[in-house]
């Protein structure tokens, strides 16, 4: 392994036994959401927050280089567990975490300033993202799978709590869809996780007498063993279960509610990190799956949620007139793109799908901060009623743009390079049809996006009365800065990982696409 | 496990304890009102305790006396209790089941198939497993569960019934999970019962802001977002 910064960082920081102790990631959030409670009020829970999520990203990269020297460790008795695949996923929720931070700041002062919200509301708000924060980094820590689902349990019900955060009647019944959906999906994961933990344990004495059946490690460790009947069976429940939760068609009708009611920044956390969390329990499975059955069947499965999801978002979006639901059936083509490049397997498309994952997780943020800042002063999320943002808001309009033409997959942008390996790796691997399809349904994607995108952007302002200029709330604009840094942030990270993959992050994705594949190899 | 002197009680006691959760699922499915789908609930709740502390006593595994115990608390005291406190304020028609998508008549019928569907599934996919007496006994009381309140959030209007749907679910993955696997670590089975706990909270607290802006908690008014 070629050394690199991050990992002579990371064996510096970790010596040996030290790597347990970068688990106290946990703590961070945790401690912070204990805090501003504790405080109970709006300056001090920003503050608090900010230097938790700084704090969390900080640690992030400790792990990240801990896995890039040791390869993979555990902590508390085999309870958690990080490799290459899991340091991966944590890297969008710390980076993602960290923009949304600073853009919830700007964007929560404004929606106090326009009287949406008081001050118990963003208590309630900081108190709910640290909360967010801190049951998603559990998802990629927990080696054991049932504590892995009482995580993405958890990640529901707190996100719920903060779409509910607005008591207007869309979000309560997004809310409630959301939950009712998402619950009776992760009842059937429940169900997989345990069938999967039976097969283990049948087979395992060791296992069974232990208590570690339910461990992924030890589930990977007996994966030729396993009853293919069962973990047919099992496979089937946590692929729909969790498949529901990434927003995987046609499991993902609560998503456009979801995504499009929440708060902005949340949408931008729901759609960038929590979906990859779910993805991230599908593909753990699916690598025990593809030991116990063999590839094909696994593979095949995730190629066809893969186009489903593909097509059914290509349409929504096409058709689509709320801007906020556009970006969220958008999140639900990236996801089946995810899904079908694991379908179609090899090291490219492993590869692919784990940068894909992580370019989706710039670049749906970003698009999610710029719609979010349009519709705050144009008032309104429909589409047809926002044009000419380019003369209004120069920068944000000149971020819709860009943000739009990379997640619709214009190279030079970063999801396009992932979109072009995934194509690769389909032809590669002989999925003709697969392949083809993609790339009509890709197209569509790309004419759907222009079509909303382009009249948003430069057409002329037909109501004037209907942007909210700048002066109109004096004290309004103030934290314009604290919306632009973080889509600066993110604007710049599109336009350079499309074209150059840093030596680490490409070590670290090579590391988690060989984790995914473990289970085809033979 | 077991002796002689054991054996014919025990499974006289796991048939019995088996009729009983299905006979107060059924309870749910009847009633029409949603103090009589609690109470079918708070039945269903003590005898899944009542179980899973005999599943504990042959096996032998405090764990599960613990997890015994926790249900008992949580879902037979607790979740009952926070429901009647929260809809105590919601008029009384709104409690009330006039007109499911679904007669009562039908679902019953549907309710008594998707039992017999479940003892074929379950003979049929797991006949290569070799399961215990528990197990034999309580997979298929399980999937029932399962399917019954799954049925029970599709076919009904009001929004209580769905939370009610929701708990029978969780009820049969957790009589799976200890019937099939004789529980797992109590640790986790704590974060699953907090995570309940937290949903039916969270979702309580929605349905009183519902009632608030909403006229009712039929479902069908929830319907504007969509695409079109």
């Amino acid at each position: 392994m070629p050394s690199t910064f991050l990992a002579d960082l990371g064996a510096a920081a970790l010596p040996s036994g030290w790597s347990a102790l970068a688990l106290t990631i946990l703590v961070t959030p945790a401690t912070a959401m204990a805090l501003v409670t504790l405080t109970h009020k709006r300056r001090p829970a920003e503050i608090i927050t900010f230097a938790s999520i700084l704090l969390v990203v900080v640690q992030t990269l400790g792990l990240v280089g801990g896995v890039l020297s040791q390869g993979h460790f555990s902590a508390l008795d085999g309870f958690l567990y990080l490799d290459a695949f899991g340091a991966l996923i944590l890297i969008p929720i710390a980076g993602v975490g960290f923009v949304a931070a600073i853009y919830s700041v700007g964007y929560m002062r404004r929606q106090y300033d326009r009287g949406v919200v008081d001050d118990r509301h963003i208590v309630r708000y900081y108190q709910g993202f640290n909360a967010f924060v801190l049951t998603m980094l559990l998802v990629p820590l927990a080696n054991n799978m049932g504590l892995m689902w009482v995580a993405i349990e958890a990640t529901t019900l707190v996100s719920v709590f903060m779409i509910m955060l607005y008591t207007n009647q869309e979000a309560m019944e997004a809310a409630w869809k959301y939950l009712m959906v998402a619950t009776v999906g992760l009842s059937l994961a429940l169900l997989g996780i345990v069938l999967f933990s039976y097969a283990n344990t049948n087979i395992s004495p060791s296992a069974a007498a232990s208590g570690s059946g339910m461990n992924w490690t030890s589930m990977l460790a007996d994966a030729k063993l396993l009853d293919p009947g069962i973990v047919k069976i099992a496979y089937v429940f946590v692929l729909v279960g969790l498949g529901t939760k990434a927003g995987l068609a046609p499991m993902h009708t609560w998503l456009p509610d979801a995504h499009g009611e929440a708060p902005t920044p949340v949408s931008a956390l729901l759609s960038g990190v929590l979906l990859n969390c779910a993805i991230y329990g599908v593909l753990r499975f699916n690598i025990i799956a593809s030991g116990a059955l063999g590839p094909e069947l696994p593979s095949e499965l995730l190629i066809l949620l893969g186009l489903l999801s593909m097509g059914v978002a290509a349409a929504s979006i096409y058709f689509q007139k709320d801007m906020k639901r556009m970006l969220a059936f958008s999140s639900v083509e990236h996801m089946g793109i995810v899904a079908l490049s694991v379908g179609f397997g090899g090291l490219v498309g492993l590869f692919a799908a784990l940068l894909h994952i992580i370019n989706h997780a710039i670049a749906k943020p970003l698009m999610f901060f710029a719609s979010g800042t349009v519709s705050q002063r144009y008032e309104t999320k429909v589409m047809t009623e926002i044009k000419g943002v380019i003369k209004t808001m120069p920068f944000t309009g000149a971020v819709l743009l860009l943000g739009g033409l990379a997640i619709a997959g214009m190279p030079p942008f970063n999801i396009f390079l992932s979109e072009f390996l995934v194509m690769t790796a389909g032809f590669g691997s002989g999925q003709f049809l697969a392949g083809s399809l993609m790339i009509l349904l890709l197209v569509v994607v790309f004419a759907g996006f222009l079509r909303h995108l382009v009249p948003m952007v430069f057409g002329s302002p037909k109501r004037p009365g209907r942007f909210i200029p700048p002066d109109a709330h004096p004290e309004g604009d103030r934290e314009g800065i604290l919306e632009a840094v973080p889509m600066a942030i993110l604007v710049v990270l599109v336009v350079i990982l499309g074209f150059y993959i840093p030596q680490p992050l490409q070590v670290l994705i090579r590391d988690a696409a060989q984790v995914l594949g473990q289970g085809a190899t033979p | 496990m077991g002796e002689m002197r054991t054996q014919v009680p025990l499974s006289d006691l796991l048939t019995l304890s088996a009729v009983g959760l299905l006979v107060s699922t059924f309870g749910v499915v009847v009633r029409r009102s949603f103090a009589g789908w609690l109470s079918a609930y708070r039945y269903q709740s003590i005898i899944l305790a009542g179980s899973t502390a005999v599943i504990a006593y042959e096996t032998g595994v405090w764990e599960i006396y613990a997890a015994a115990a926790l249900t008992l608390a949580v879902k037979a005291v607790v979740i009952p209790r926070l429901l009647v406190r929260v809809t105590g304020s919601v008029r009384d028609e709104f409690k009330i089941e006039a007109n499911p998508f679904v007669s009562v008549r039908l679902s019953l019928l549907i309710s008594t198939l998707l039992v017999a569907l479940s003892y074929g599934l379950v003979r049929q996919t797991l006949a290569s497993a070799n399961l215990d007496v528990f197990a034999v006994t309580y997979l298929p009381v399980s999937v029932s569960l399962f399917f019954i309140g799954l049925f029970v959030m599709v076919s009904r209007r009001m929004a209580l019934n769905q939370v009610v749907g929701l708990l029978i679910i969780e009820n049969g993955l957790f009589l799976f999970t200890t019937a099939l696997t004789q529980g797992v670590s109590l640790i986790i089975e704590v974060g699953i019962l907090a995570d309940i706990l937290v949903g039916v909270m969270i979702s309580a607290l929605l349905l009183l802001r519902m009632s608030q802006t909403f006229d009712s908690f039929d479902i069908a008014s929830l319907e504007k977002l969509k695409d079109d």
